[in-house]
């Protein structure tokens, strides 16, 4: 027993082990914590493998002519951070928010959803997801003669036919506004 | 049967954990004859589940066949995927498994040696090894994101790496812990409510284990030197130092000093972890999948996991079957329970630390 007694002992001088939230305005909170998933608009190309490989099925990708949207359900999200490891260009990462409370009537509404929306093809005019200017940055890294400006207004058919151009000496094509 | 002797029912809600288990006793008067045992309250069909899924996806769904034992069902499957897949993972991935998997046994042991002291009314106890083990819940947030579910495995590998300052911050913790477990260890071995209620309860004799096929901590309660690690040793541990812990006594009180000193081996295991690990990548890419069939098993906290997949080419696999220590650990119940007193269920049947969820799965 006298074991015991000097935890007892020792408790008592320490005091409670516990932080008294909410009057405190912040608890133990890890920078790693998986909290709640976000997307960087930025940065999503929709090409859905975070959907593809999400188990709890939180992610849909709606593709529309002229944009995609991209939701995550949180309170279907297991936060398993599958969709993190599988993203490509990174746009998907968890945040250590884990105040997810809210009333029943809400349930639906807790959603992370962003919206991108295309820009057409300054050569074809065809409806394109530009790409982001930090892969595209990544993507040309050791060529600093491309107009990385320009090369992301093209889609990735005119993008093919300017490379080809460029390395057969050839002068870049017109793009609709000179045409105009 | 005489007229002093009964059948009572027991369960199935909360014998001694929150899970559903059902006991049909024949007792004679407060002693019992004989144990029906009943099982099946929580089956979900995880195995059909994991059929409809793809392997990555299996991951996360193997990982909530438990909470206590998660990491070690993911670390299993992804290495029946590995071995289906003939991929070798990354040097450092695998001692970063292995220290994933010794932070869950400390923090998974603790939590059954506290449930130990709740059954034998002993609360303030209860209370402090709860406490105790908050340290490990600490390392489990800050080092993968969740107290629970670590999701730290991946097909391939690890999902993360554990950068420098996160493995100084283990070390600092295990520090931390290692004194107060010495010391719960020893409340545990010396304290007359523990020792009376425990010693000499819930009897497995060795024979008896080595007939059940008993795993885990419960076959080395009863004297028999059985370790998936040391046996046939899997991911770092062959290039790390340990000892199996067997104790003689065969009951509930040695099962419970089993596990209170596994957790310095485990210690043990997280600072050779720490010091060894060589820098490099964690994960590799999954490649092609065969037509193939595997198997992979290790040492869960409460004894083998087994898992067995076969592969058909795509990516969803055509069988993948697991199988759990709590099924042969369940069935030694009917052995310890006999002669046992009513009173004393509860404590034999958390001494083989059950796991329901992953029986029934």
């Amino acid at each position: 027993m006298p074991g015991f007694l000097k935890v007892l002992f020792r408790n008592l001088l320490e005091g409670p082990s516990t932080d008294p939230f909410p009057l405190v305005p912040e608890t133990f909170t890890p920078d790693r914590l998986r909290g709640k998933v976000v997307i960087d608009e930025n940065l999503c190309m929709g090409c859905g493998i975070c959907s593809y490989y999400c188990v709890a099925g939180a992610i849909n990708i709606t593709r529309r002519e002229d944009s995609h949207t991209i939701t995550v359900w949180h309170n279907a999200c297991c936060r398993c951070a599958a969709c993190r490891q599988f993203c490509p260009v990174h746009a998907i990462s968890l945040i250590p928010d884990w105040h997810s409370a809210h009333p029943e009537e809400e349930k639906y509404n807790v959603i992370e959803q962003k919206t991108i929306k295309y820009e057409p093809c300054s050569v074809c005019g065809k409806m394109m997801r530009p790409v982001p200017e930090a892969i595209l940055k990544k993507l040309y890294v050791n060529n600093d003669d491309v107009d990385l400006a320009h090369v992301r207004s093209l889609c990735p058919s005119c993008r093919q036919l300017e490379d080809a151009r460029r390395s057969a000496g050839l002068p870049a094509a017109e793009t609709k506004k000179a045409v105009e | 049967m005489s007229i002093s002797t009964y059948t009572m029912p027991l369960g199935p809600v909360h014998v001694a954990l929150e899970e559903p288990v059902y006991f049909h006793l024949t007792c004679e008067g407060e002693n019992i004859k004989n144990v029906e045992l009943t099982s099946g309250h929580v089956h979900r069909g995880m195995e059909q589940l994991a059929m409809q899924r793809n392997l990555v996806k299996n991951v996360t769904l193997t990982e909530r066949v438990c909470s206590l034992c998660s990491n070690s069902h993911s670390f299993t499957y992804s290495m029946v995927v590995e071995n289906a897949l003939e991929l070798e993972i990354p040097e450092r991935a695998k001692y970063l498994r292995v220290m994933a998997e010794e932070i869950k046994r400390i923090a998974s042991h603790l939590f059954n040696t506290a449930i130990q002291a709740h059954i034998a009314g002993f609360k303030s106890l209860f209370m402090h090894v709860m406490e105790v083990r908050e340290i490990m819940q600490d390392v489990k947030e800050t080092v993968y994101g969740n107290r629970m579910n670590l999701a730290a495995n991946c097909i391939g590998g690890v999902k993360c790496d554990v950068t420098d300052e996160l493995l100084e911050y283990i070390l600092k913790q295990m520090d931390v812990i290692e004194p107060q477990l010495e010391e719960i260890t020893d409340i545990f071995n010396t304290n007359h409510i523990m020792l009376t209620r425990t010693k000499g309860l819930g009897l497995l004799p060795q024979e008896d284990a080595i007939a059940l096929g008993v795993a885990g901590p419960v076959a080395r309660g009863s004297g028999l030197v059985k370790d998936v690690r040391r046996d046939t040793p899997y991911a770092a541990y062959p290039k790390l130092d340990f000892d199996v812990i067997v104790e003689q006594g065969c009951d509930v009180h040695s099962r419970t000093m089993v596990r209170l000193r596994e957790l310095f081996e485990s210690i043990k295991l997280i600072r050779q972890c720490c010091n060894k690990m060589p820098k490099g990548e964690v994960r590799y890419p999954m490649g092609k999948i065969p037509v193939n069939e595997a198997f992979a098993h290790s040492e869960a906290p409460r004894g083998e996991v087994a898992y067995y997949i076969r592969t058909n080419g795509t990516d969803t696999p055509a069988r993948l079957k697991w199988r759990v220590p709590s099924y042969m650990n369940w069935k030694a119940l009917s052995v310890m329970m006999r002669g046992c007193q009513i009173a004393e269920v509860a404590l034999v049947l958390n001494s083989i630390d059950p796991c329901v969820s992953c029986t029934e799965r």
